[in-house]
């Protein structure tokens, strides 16, 4: 009996571990059947204050096997310098898909003054592991107006780091040049397309009619975008060179529908409501006339 | 004397009888019409959840035909519900006696398709949670705001309207109420008991009601057409071919109140033959209703004249299209169907007395209420497919438009709750203002009394000057 005991027991004990295996195979290959596929893009702004930003874009497959942005998925972002990667920051995407970190100022540089950071997913429990790399020069663009002729001139100058740490002029950069607008940014000239020269400048004629603020104040951007070897960089200038934005005083003179309602259609819709419900609480309080009567008339009794 | 009074005691508890009945009985025919209208509402509740959770993307409507079926049955069931302040108020402000037996239909009408008409705008909503900002953050400048306002007021007024000449009936149903068996006779004991406002007929209270009454019937001709007129602006006030209209105002109001009437003589034809009033609601009845709905079926077409005339004369770019569109394009059919169907031939019936006969004149009015229906649609759906701006390369569905099952089925859902709410209230309450045609009763046995007593004087005084001539004369004869 004891030893038969024994037997049922270890039976128990084998089924009970193998039901477990199973369970934990079939979850694990759950598992890796619900990761998705991921793929990472990345790019680099050097803003108008200097700061550097990394983005890298995040798209995952969905059922339709179509790469779709992927929202709340943690990015590690790493320097590397001689095969040793350094992290930085880690950052979630947004519902974009984007994930954002700031770099340092002190990013180390190789012998060709190139700095390189990646980005990884890793050890996510619904998308794949995934990793990118980018490699930029670092590069200052600046601004010069000259508006002594009657020609107002932009001048903007690209200048790269020498190993030394004098900056050089750098030829063949595309420019663009916007002006800021409340919601974006408007081209400043139709031909956009402007390049450096031998020294690292490019110049083009400001127009003169474009508004300004109401002291005709505008802001100019210059922009190197997407560019091979330096990214995307930006820097901007406020200069008084739009024309004076005159406020008018009544935009929508004798329109019912202008934004401030006008002070007879406030009065008239007003009263003729007000009137109108004026008249139906005098009949409610004629209603509750009817029935207090009726209790008056009770107690009398 | 004695005999008429008699006589008038006997018809006067004939009226409460024959008013009190339908409400005492629930047949299996009405437990089955009620069960098919709550079956519609359902099945168009189910698709009203399936377009809140998916999003409007559902329906037949895209970016240029953005108000489509919904808004179409809003500006009719507002229309419709013109029928009270016209059959009720105006026929009692002119002191109309033949009034009586159809003033809570109509009344009764106007109240149910405003409540469901509001409801309509609301569905039209792709988020609906979001109706309070109108009023929240409403601009006084909107007509939006305007129509809200003036909506509210009005349902408000009706409600009033309604409910005030049901105070005497309800204590009349409390009292004739007095066995209460069943859990269902409690709950309307009660209901009557609290709609009543214990009322008890003194002549403080009759005064009361008097007042308000007069009050109520003056104020709600001017608020309802305020609502009509504002409905109109909601399309008038926008630069769109086909709403830039100076006439719209008019126009709607006129429309309401053909279509509106129509509606009232369907309800009489409904009620007279469901609860057996056939003594009340008489030929004449309709014979006049018939004569109104003429009258403003012929404004109706006059105002329709100039809105189509004048443009039309111009053929103005934008409009032009509209037109072309309208008077030979995609929408001839519908558009000369109304214009003939439903404004020439009931003008022409109508003229006839005996078009205005009890089967020809119901069949009119259906023609009427379909054609005021489609007539909405048409003059919705088309400017938006038309506008200044050219429709161009956007996808094939946006240019087109033709309601979607998702749109029918929730607008029969609204159709249907309007019957079973007309249903549920015949069911619970009299369908004619009991007291009023007992006071109409009252005032024709008054007259009828007042005539036999004067030609009872004037009997008396013919008798008494010939006898006084006959004493006069003797001396004269005497001397002769």
């Amino acid at each position: 009996m004891k030893m038969k005991s024994i037997i049922n027991k270890i039976t128990l004990s084998i089924i009970f571990t193998s039901l477990i295996c199973v369970i934990s195979t079939a979850q694990d290959k759950s598992e890796v059947k619900s990761k998705r596929e991921t793929a990472i893009e990345m790019s680099y702004n050097k803003k108008a204050d200097k700061s550097k930003i990394a983005v890298a874009l995040v798209t995952a497959k969905n059922e339709a096997g179509k790469f779709i942005p992927a929202n709340n998925v943690q990015v590690n972002f790493y320097a590397k310098h001689n095969n040793d990667e350094q992290l930085i920051k880690s950052a979630n995407t947004n519902n974009k898909g984007e994930a954002n970190i700031l770099l340092p100022k002190d990013l180390p540089l190789n012998d060709s003054m190139y700095f390189n950071i990646i980005a990884k997913i890793e050890n996510n429990n619904q998308f794949e592991n995934a990793q990118e790399q980018m490699h930029f020069k670092e590069a200052n663009l600046s601004f010069s107006l000259d508006s002594k002729d009657t020609n107002r001139m932009v001048i903007a100058k690209v200048t790269e780091m020498s190993k030394d740490g004098k900056e050089i002029p750098v030829k063949g950069v595309e420019l663009k040049f916007y002006v800021c607008r409340l919601f974006g940014t408007m081209p400043a000239s139709e031909d956009n397309n402007i390049t450096t020269d031998d020294k690292g400048e490019a110049s083009f004629a400001y127009p003169k009619n474009i508004p300004g603020s109401t002291e005709g104040v505008i802001t100019l951007v210059a922009k190197i975008e997407n560019n091979e070897k330096f990214g995307s960089i930006e820097n901007k200038v406020a200069e008084p060179w739009g024309t004076v934005l005159a406020i008018e005083k009544e935009p929508f003179p004798r329109a019912l529908w202008e934004p401030t309602a006008p002070f007879p259609l406030v009065i008239t819709i007003s009263s003729l409501f007000g009137g109108v419900w004026l008249v139906y609480f005098f009949l409610f309080y004629q209603l509750k006339k009817i029935k207090e009567e009726t209790k008056i008339k009770t107690v009398k009794n | 004397m004695a005999n008429q009074k008699y006589n008038l005691k006997e018809e006067i508890e004939q009226v409460r009888e024959d008013c009190l009945r339908p409400t005492r009985k629930w047949g299996r025919s009405t437990q089955i019409w009620i069960g098919s209208l709550l079956m519609v509402m359902a099945w168009g509740l189910y698709c009203y959840i399936h377009q809140l959770r998916n999003g409007l993307g559902v329906t037949a409507m895209r970016n240029y035909v953005s108000w489509g079926l919904y808004i179409s049955t809003f500006v009719f069931f507002i229309g419709i519900s013109h029928s009270g302040t016209l059959v009720s108020a105006i026929l009692r402000i002119t002191k109309q006696e033949w009034r009586r037996p159809i003033t809570r239909s109509a009344e009764l009408l106007t109240f149910v398709s405003l409540l469901f008409g509001g409801i309509m705008p609301i569905i039209d909503l792709g988020r609906p949670d979001r109706i309070a900002n109108l009023v929240i953050f409403g601009r006084v400048q909107s007509p939006l705001l305007w129509d809200v306002i003036s909506i509210l007021t009005y349902f408000t007024g009706s409600t009033v309207f309604l409910f005030l000449p049901m105070i005497p009936d309800m204590a009349l149903c409390r009292d004739r109420l007095k066995v209460c068996e069943t859990k269902f006779d409690k709950f309307r004991k009660w209901l009557y008991t609290k709609m009543a406002l214990g009322w008890q007929g003194t002549k403080t209270q009759w005064h009361r009601l008097e007042l308000t009454m007069t009050i109520m019937t003056i104020v709600i001709i001017p608020v309802a057409v305020s609502v009509h007129t504002v409905v109109s602006y909601i399309f008038a006030m926008t630069l769109r071919p086909g709403w830039n209209s100076t006439v719209f105002g008019p126009y709607f109001v006129a429309g309401a109140l053909y279509s509106g009437s129509a509606g009232v003589i369907l309800g009489m034809v409904a009620f007279r033959k469901l609860y057996s009033l056939e003594k009340y609601i008489t030929p004449r009845h309709f014979d006049l209703m018939g004569r109104i709905v003429l009258a403003l079926t012929m404004i109706y077409a006059y105002l329709n004249l100039n809105e189509y005339w004048i443009p039309a004369y111009k053929m103005a770019t934008a409009e032009g299209h509209l037109l072309n569109d309208l008077f030979s394009g995609s929408y001839s059919i519908a558009f000369w169907t109304c214009q003939f169907g439903t404004v020439l031939i009931p003008i022409i019936v109508l003229a006839i007395p005996a078009g205005r006969k009890l089967i020809p004149i119901t069949i009119t009015c259906i023609i009427i209420v379909l054609g005021a229906w489609v007539k909405r649609y048409l003059i919705v759906v088309p400017t938006l497919l038309h506008p200044f701006m050219p429709i161009q390369e956007v996808p094939g569905s946006w240019s087109t438009y033709f309601p979607n099952y998702v749109e029918f089925s929730v607008t029969a859902a609204c159709l249907a709750g309007i019957f079973l709410v007309i249903t549920l209230f015949a069911k619970m309450f009299p369908m004619m203002a009991v007291w009023e045609v007992e006071e109409g009763i009252q005032i024709e046995y008054d007259k009828q009394a007042a005539i036999e007593l004067r030609e009872q004087r004037e009997t008396e005084e013919a008798k008494n000057i010939l006898g006084n001539a006959g004493t006069a004369n003797e001396p004269i004869i005497q001397q002769a």
